[in-house]
């Protein structure tokens, strides 16, 4: 009897561990299978069309690094690579500077209508990405917003609007921060809001001023989440195809655009298309690998 | 006398019995045949597949196929969109498998040879007889009619009159320097060509290696003046009608639509001339539908169809006894001259052997700059 209740009591212990050894791969397995089957295969199916080891096409294939070898020789693509870089450096920093000073309002100034305001500053996702890029070209064009207010106030002439506000550079930079803005206000409001106010608090009676405070307490504890909206914003510009489609023009081509035409337009090159997205992929994954250990050393740091 | 004039009626007899036996013989062959046809049409089942360009199918083409969707109500086209010719391909190796779908002329040797496609057979297709002799021959390979014509149209020049004061009547209009900022080329390939007949390349589709180098470094040089690259007409009427724009390699629908809007504008015919375009329907290798096909190109061949689309859509169509509403279009096009397509008027577009080489220098030059 006393055996067996001593069976008994050791029993559940392995019944859990034996469950919970089981939870953790049926937990994992539908995950992992989703981003096996959607995003590693495909990712597979990519570098193989860049080796020309598998095709859509018929003719002679076999394995070649001829793509890759002119990629890496050919100044065009690489030039136009920096090109998308600079052009999403820009406007991820300057969109981070822009929405810092909201994020901080926001989450610092004890408004009882944050979450109202934080509601509002979300509000253009309710349209389309597409109505809220096109909307762009009414503002921007010749006869658009900001050329037509000049005519009224006598600023311009109307046979000389400023032409350089669509189709060029500034306009993909200028569509993608606006766009992009509220994204980046978001992981910035919440590294602030979880900040232990306690720690302001305690600066302020050690003798720091405000400013001091916020360059030696405030800033170091939100870099997390400035260095996430930053890369929230780097990442998806820098192979942006859409927006500089529609205010582009031919100055504003980007990276993305040259991806989707080698696979669109002309006549199918696949395999230079393929080459090129996958140089993206790991550019952007070393990107956030470097930037992931840069977080975790600064919190690190900070703690 | 007698016997001679019973040999006589009885040759008549004979000769009256053979002519209606070879006539009836003859009807019941023809009755045979149209009857076999009417058979395979009837064992055609199923929606008829179409992969065409975007405006040609449910969403506003409607009045091209109108006659067959009311001759084949259980056979309604159901449409697939392709951007390109080279998306087509993509989708064919994709595994989409339509009946028909409608490249450009200068893709028809690239098809015919590819053996995605099968010969039409125009006896099929009333209206066949009202297309243009000189478009039919192009949709030809090796004496079989693997295309057959529809709408047509070129590549120009058009320009504002009131802004632009061209030097030649010359391609060159498209380069020029003095109107930086204010040129729109066209997204495709076919910019190498018109360098090669601007920079007067003797075979601007099989230009040599050097030529192509030249062709492509001297668009690089000249794209700091281009605006845009255009590969929507919607696009290119948005920039043109603002002001954005006063330069664009342009279609001659373009140009009607920007006189609509008022604008002093001109659609020059360069001197190195301009580049016609028809396209060419094509049923696939396979087709379970291709009586039906046959049926449905034959309502876009139809006079009707032909003028509609002219009026609509502002294209030539190959039914030469179409005329459209527009004396503009119909000067613009040139719709009386049968071969305003081809020599002395234009350069019909044509197979580029080494399209694969163009598409990556073209692509090379979007990227550049």
């Amino acid at each position: 009897m006393a055996v067996a209740e001593a069976g008994t009591a050791a029993a559940p212990p392995r019944r859990r561990r034996r469950r919970l050894s089981l939870a953790t791969p049926s937990l994992l397995g539908v995950p992992l299978a989703w981003l096996g089957v959607f995003f590693l295969a495909p990712i597979a199916i990519v570098a193989a069309y860049s080796f020309d080891v598998y095709s859509l096409y018929p003719g002679t294939h076999g394995f070649t690094t001829a793509a890759w070898h002119d990629f890496l020789h050919s100044p065009v693509y690489l030039r136009l690579f920096w090109k998308s870089v600079q052009m999403s450096l820009i406007v991820s920093a300057v969109v981070v500077a822009l929405a810092y000073p909201l994020a901080y309002y926001l989450a610092l100034s004890g408004t009882k209508r944050k979450y109202v305001l934080l509601l509002l500053l979300i509000a253009p996702f309710l349209t389309s990405y597409l109505l809220r890029v096109l909307a762009w070209k009414v503002i921007l064009g010749n006869q658009g917003v900001i050329n037509s207010f000049l005519f009224w106030t006598g600023m311009r002439s109307p046979d000389h609007p400023i032409s350089q506000l669509l189709y060029s550079r500034f306009a993909v930079m200028l569509v993608l921060g606006y766009v992009w803005l509220p994204f980046v206000a978001l992981p910035i409001f919440v590294s602030l809001e979880s900040m232990d106010r306690r720690l302001l608090e305690a600066a302020s009676d050690l003798g720091a001023s405000r400013l001091w405070a916020f360059f030696r307490v405030t800033l170091p504890l939100s870099l997390p989440g400035v260095v996430a909206a930053f890369l929230f914003v780097f990442i998806p510009t820098l192979g942006e195809f859409v927006t500089p489609s529609l205010v582009g023009g031919a100055s504003g081509y980007m990276y993305g655009n040259q991806i989707v035409d080698l696979f669109g337009t002309g006549f199918p090159d696949w395999e230079t298309g393929s080459v090129l997205a996958l140089f993206l992929l790991g550019v952007v994954a070393a990107l956030t690998v470097v930037f992931s250990r840069f977080l975790r050393s600064g919190q690190a740091a900070v703690g | 006398m007698g016997n001679h004039e019973e040999t006589e009626r009885l040759s008549r007899q004979r000769l009256l019995k053979i002519a209606a036996a070879g006539g009836a013989g003859l009807l019941t062959t023809r009755l045979g045949t149209a009857q076999a046809a009417l058979d395979a049409l009837a064992a055609e089942s199923g929606r008829l597949k179409v992969l065409d360009w975007p405006g040609y199918g449910n969403d506003g083409g409607q009045s091209m196929f109108a006659s067959y969707v009311k001759k084949y109500p259980h056979n309604k086209p159901q449409f697939t969109v392709m951007a390109n010719e080279s998306d087509a391909l993509a989708k064919f190796h994709a595994g989409l498998k339509p009946d028909l779908f409608r490249p450009y002329v200068g893709w028809v040797k690239y098809f015919a040879t590819s053996g995605l496609v099968q010969p039409w057979d125009p006896k099929l297709i009333s209206n066949f007889k009202h297309l243009n002799p000189f478009m039919v021959k192009a949709g030809q390979y090796k004496g079989k009619q693997y295309g057959i014509p529809a709408d047509w149209g070129f590549d120009a020049i058009l320009y504002r009159s009131d802004k632009v004061t061209p030097k030649a009547r010359s391609w060159g209009l498209i380069f020029d320097d003095r109107y930086k900022g204010k040129i729109a080329w066209f997204d495709d390939l076919n910019m190498l060509t018109v360098a090669g007949l601007y920079l007067g390349f003797p075979r601007p589709w099989r230009q040599s290696d050097s030529e192509l180098r030249k062709a492509q470094q001297f668009l690089i040089k000249k794209k700091k003046n281009v605006r845009l690259i255009w590969s929507s007409e919607t696009d290119l009427w948005q920039a043109f009608g603002s002001g954005e724009l006063w330069i664009a390699y342009a279609w001659p629908n373009d140009w009607v639509q920007m006189k609509k809007k008022k604008l002093k504008v001109v659609y020059m015919r360069p001197r190195e001339k301009p580049v016609a375009w028809v396209g060419m329907f094509m049923v696939l290798k396979g087709s379970p539908r291709r009586r039906l096909a046959h049926a449905y190109v034959d309502a876009w061949s139809s006079t009707r169809s032909a003028k509609w689309l002219e009026d609509n859509y502002g294209y030539g169509h190959a039914n030469v006894l179409a005329r459209p509403s527009s004396s503009d279009l119909l000067k613009a096009l040139q719709l009386t001259n049968t071969r305003a397509v081809t020599e002395p008027a234009a350069h019909l577009d044509r197979d580029i052997p080494r399209r694969a080489q163009y598409a990556r220098m073209w692509e090379e030059v979007k990227a550049s700059g």
